[in-house]
């Protein structure tokens, strides 16, 4: 009897970590990208070119100066890359950085803040 | 003086194969006619029937089980179609999407299509000899729970983070949700392509699982059990089997394998019509199954097959062929409810008129044997 | 004491006393929400003569021991019919409400006879069988709205379309002969449909003293015990013919009845579901699947309408929602299945 029981609260808790971790791995966030001034401690950053942009090695698009792009991501752990463009050809200054999502959340990414290595590039929406 | 007993009417047996299948039979004959009537090319028709087949076969299948344990046909599998869809509705509020939406999904409305199943094991027990009937009212009055829970409670007791899915006045989900993010998330999981068509090689995989699973199940001893249920209740009494355990255990295991197949049915559509997409579940797959050639006692894997592509052929063939017909094609339409409802009809009248002749015929065999005692 | 009110509530069910005192209690909290009380009272008076035939039709099936009606749909089938035929006709007032009941006790014989037939030779499935040839025959039903030739234009598509309107209009025809007729106007609110409610006495007079005549004695015998009425000579399949005969009279004029009150005739697929609250209200008033009497009917209509009535008046003034479609799902249905599941109780 009591046998039946551990077994069965395991098969449980087994179940129930499952479900946790498909929530996890399986939950849509939104990105949304800018590439617009930012004002940080008083400085502003202003946003200079255009970006070409790729999160996950997939490429969302290009985004000129003021420009926004949305996308969805699937997961926890996600990385983006943005690459100036000048002249009408990519001009090799790529910035990359890695972000994670807790669960529910969505992020605004902002470029310029990016590209001078703020802290503040990235922020999180509930 | 012996009287001359006439025996059970022997019907030569090729009168009894018509009168057997005579739904199949129609129904072929039916369709034959209708398909060249609708215009519709081969192309179109070879890829209507195949994703039909799989969609719609999971549900199906899942009413295999309880015709082994003598409850009929279940009308409760409408219970399981509505634990999925509160699963669905709950992985599309927390925005899961791809195969692990689809499997947490499945993994949510699994308990919820166990409690449902488990009330409707036990009222059908408390109704035996019109499990039928109830099951059918209880879908209804599920139904009407489900209003209440999905309707009312979520947004307001049950808490939706997603407000996009919600009705203008703040609770209760919309009319329609979009699943785009399970979209085909099974059918495409192993793709394959044949002249164009995508073949849902994954969708195919999992039915064939469960045909597996069926055969195997018949032979357990839990299988022998809803069998020996199934022939006789009293006898399966005296050789020591929980008659009503394994009666709802048998609704239980429909219920959760309904619910999967709605499951599967909602991601190959790709939206979900809240409040509509299980009404008519139980209809158009118990009519299915007896196209097919079931019976109210008997149910194998052929008849889901056969059942499917038959209906669905119709299904698929009435509006057009109405329209050419008659020029309407809402005629087409109502047909094929009419042949729907109609199917069931005269499928559950043929089985309980034949019941009744065979009653009638045993007992005028033990009164013969009787007779032919006391005349000696 | 305590064992008598025991019994009491074994007998009536308890969900039965529980719906009955929350009939009470509603009208009890309807003036305080802001609900008129006669406005109410005269709601639910109207609809009782409105329902009250069509579930008087289920008794005779019930004393015949054919169970629930489920195939109500067929007497519905008549009724409309006759309806049509009515309007077709340019037939208008009285005259125009008894022709159409003329007419619709024609067609209610003929589908009787066929229906009864049909049940005899399924006798102990009645039910679930008698669902789906209900479903089935309104759905042929829709197809044949679609291609009759009703010319009437008040009755087809305005722009030349084929086949009939979703729902016709009785105003201009007949349209409250009954409930105007010798209506009594009490106060601001409500006025007493004198004509249906005597309508509804009338024919639940003649229903009560047609199973005091000799048919009618033998059709409650063939119900309760056919082995002893087929000793005493009674023929048990045609006394069950007989009663599904006058059941789908009973419901045809009842339909009948029920436009004549809600003002519009009701095609394709409204009448699919007809059946069951009728049932529930027969089943809400004491019947079961083997007994059925005319206190069960007027107990039970007025018990069920009294519910959806006041339900979604005092409800939605209190949460401000309207909760009234699923709350009478829930209770026609759950009426049901409880009767359904209780018949095997008695029998232990």
């Amino acid at each position: 009897m009591r046998k039946r029981i551990i077994i069965r609260t395991t098969l449980v808790a087994v179940l129930i970590l499952i479900g946790i971790f498909l929530y996890t791995i399986g939950q849509e966030h939104k990105v949304i990208i800018d590439n617009k001034d930012i004002i940080v401690n008083g400085n502003t950053y202003n946003a200079s070119t255009v970006y070409k942009i790729w999160v996950d090695n997939q490429e969302i698009g290009v985004i000129e100066k003021n420009g926004r792009a949305v996308t969805k991501v699937t997961g926890v752990s996600h990385k983006i890359v943005i690459e100036a463009i000048s002249d009408q050809a990519l001009s090799g200054e790529k910035h990359e950085r890695i972000f994670k999502f807790k669960s529910n959340e969505g992020a605004v990414i902002n470029i310029p803040a990016m590209v001078n290595a703020l802290n503040e590039w990235i922020d999180k929406t509930n | 003086m012996m009287k001359k007993q006439s025996s059970s009417k022997k019907m030569n047996p090729g009168v009894y194969f018509l009168i057997n299948y005579s739904v199949p039979i129609i129904f072929t004959i039916l369709v034959a006619f209708a398909i060249p009537l609708s215009k519709l090319s081969a192309n179109y028709f070879v890829t209507e029937i195949m994703i039909r087949l799989s969609r719609n076969s999971f549900l199906i299948l899942a009413l295999l089980i309880p015709v082994m344990a003598g409850m009929g046909m279940n009308f409760g599998i409408v219970l399981g179609a509505m634990a999925g869809e509160i699963g669905l509705i709950f992985i599309t509020d927390w925005q899961i999407v791809g195969m692990p939406g689809f499997l947490l999904a499945i993994l949510i409305s699994t308990p919820l299509a166990i409690i449902f199943g488990y009330f409707a094991g036990i009222v059908l027990n408390r109704a035996k000899g019109r499990e039928m009937v109830t099951g059918f009212m209880v879908s209804f009055f599920m139904n009407g729970i489900y209003q209440l829970i999905v309707l009312y409670g979520m947004g307001n007791i049950i808490p939706i983070l997603n407000p996009s899915i919600l009705l203008p006045r703040g609770y209760g989900i919309r009319n329609a949700i979009s699943l785009i993010g399970i979209r085909q998330v099974l059918d495409k999981l192993i793709p394959l392509k044949i002249g164009g068509i995508l073949i849902p090689v994954a969708t195919f995989l999992v039915i064939t699982t469960l045909c597996v699973f069926i055969a195997w199940f018949r032979k357990t001893k839990l299988g022998q059990n809803m069998r020996t249920v199934g022939q006789d209740n009293e006898v399966a009494r005296i050789s020591g089997i929980n008659v009503e355990r394994t009666r709802i255990l048998s609704i239980v295991i429909s219920t959760v394998l309904a619910c999967y197949g709605q499951i599967i049915f909602l991601q190959n559509i790709g939206t979900m019509n809240t409040y509509n997409s299980h009404e008519q579940v139980g209809v158009f797959a118990i009519a299915a199954l007896l196209v097919g050639g079931a019976s109210v006692a008997k149910a194998n894997i052929p008849h889901v097959f056969i059942g499917v592509i038959l209906f669905h052929t119709m299904f698929v063939v009435s509006p057009r062929a109405g329209k050419e017909l008659m020029g309407q094609a809402q005629l087409g339409e109502y047909f094929r409810v009419f042949v729907s409802y109609g199917v069931i009809a005269f499928s559950l009248a043929l089985y309980a008129w034949r019941k009744r002749v065979e009653k009638e015929n045993e007992r005028k065999k033990i009164m013969g044997y009787r007779k032919s005692i006391l005349v000696k | 004491m305590k064992e008598k009110i025991k019994s009491i509530i074994n007998s009536v069910g308890l969900p039965r006393i529980i719906i009955f005192f929350f009939l009470i209690s509603l009208f009890v909290l309807a003036p305080f929400v802001g609900v008129s009380l006669d406005t109410s009272l005269n709601d639910v008076i109207v609809r009782f003569g409105m329902n009250g035939l069509l579930v008087l039709s289920l008794m005779p099936m019930v004393k015949a021991g054919c169970g629930l009606n489920f195939g109500l749909q067929l007497g519905i089938i008549a009724g409309l019919l006759g309806a049509l035929t009515s309007i077709e006709m340019e037939i208008v007032g009285f005259a125009g409400f008894f022709t159409a009941v003329g007419v619709a006790i024609f067609f209610a014989v003929i589908l009787g006879f066929l229906y009864g037939t049909l049940l005899n030779k399924i006798k102990g499935d009645e039910m679930v069988v008698a669902t789906y040839v209900g479903f089935s025959s309104i759905s042929f039903m829709c197809i044949m709205w679609l291609i009759l030739p009703f010319k009437s234009p008040n009755m087809i598509w305005a722009y030349g379309g084929s086949g009939l309107r979703t729902t016709i209009n009785t105003q201009g025809y007949w349209f409250h002969v009954l409930t105007d007729f010798l209506k009594i106007n009490i106060g601001n609110h409500i006025t007493f449909p004198t004509g249906t409610i005597l309508f509804f006495a009338l024919l639940t007079f003649l229903v009560w003293a047609f199973f005091r005549t000799k048919i009618g004695s033998a059709i409650i015998a063939a119900g309760s015990n056919p082995a002893y009425a087929k000793s005493c000579g009674v023929s048990v399949n045609k006394m069950r013919i007989v009663s599904v005969i006058l059941s789908t009279v009973i419901a045809a004029i009842g339909i009948i009845v029920y436009q004549e009150s809600f003002g519009f005739i009701q095609l394709y697929t409204a009448p699919l579901y007809m059946a069951f609250p009728a049932i529930a209200a027969l089943l809400l008033g004491g019947a079961s699947t083997e007994k059925a009497s005319i206190k069960n009917v007027i107990i039970g209509v007025f018990l069920f309408q009294g519910i959806l009535t006041m339900t979604p008046s005092v409800i939605n003034n209190i949460i401000q929602s309207d909760m009234s479609e699923t709350i009478r799902i829930i209770v026609s249905n759950g009426m049901i299945v409880y009767a359904l599941t209780r018949r095997i109780e008695r029998a232990r």
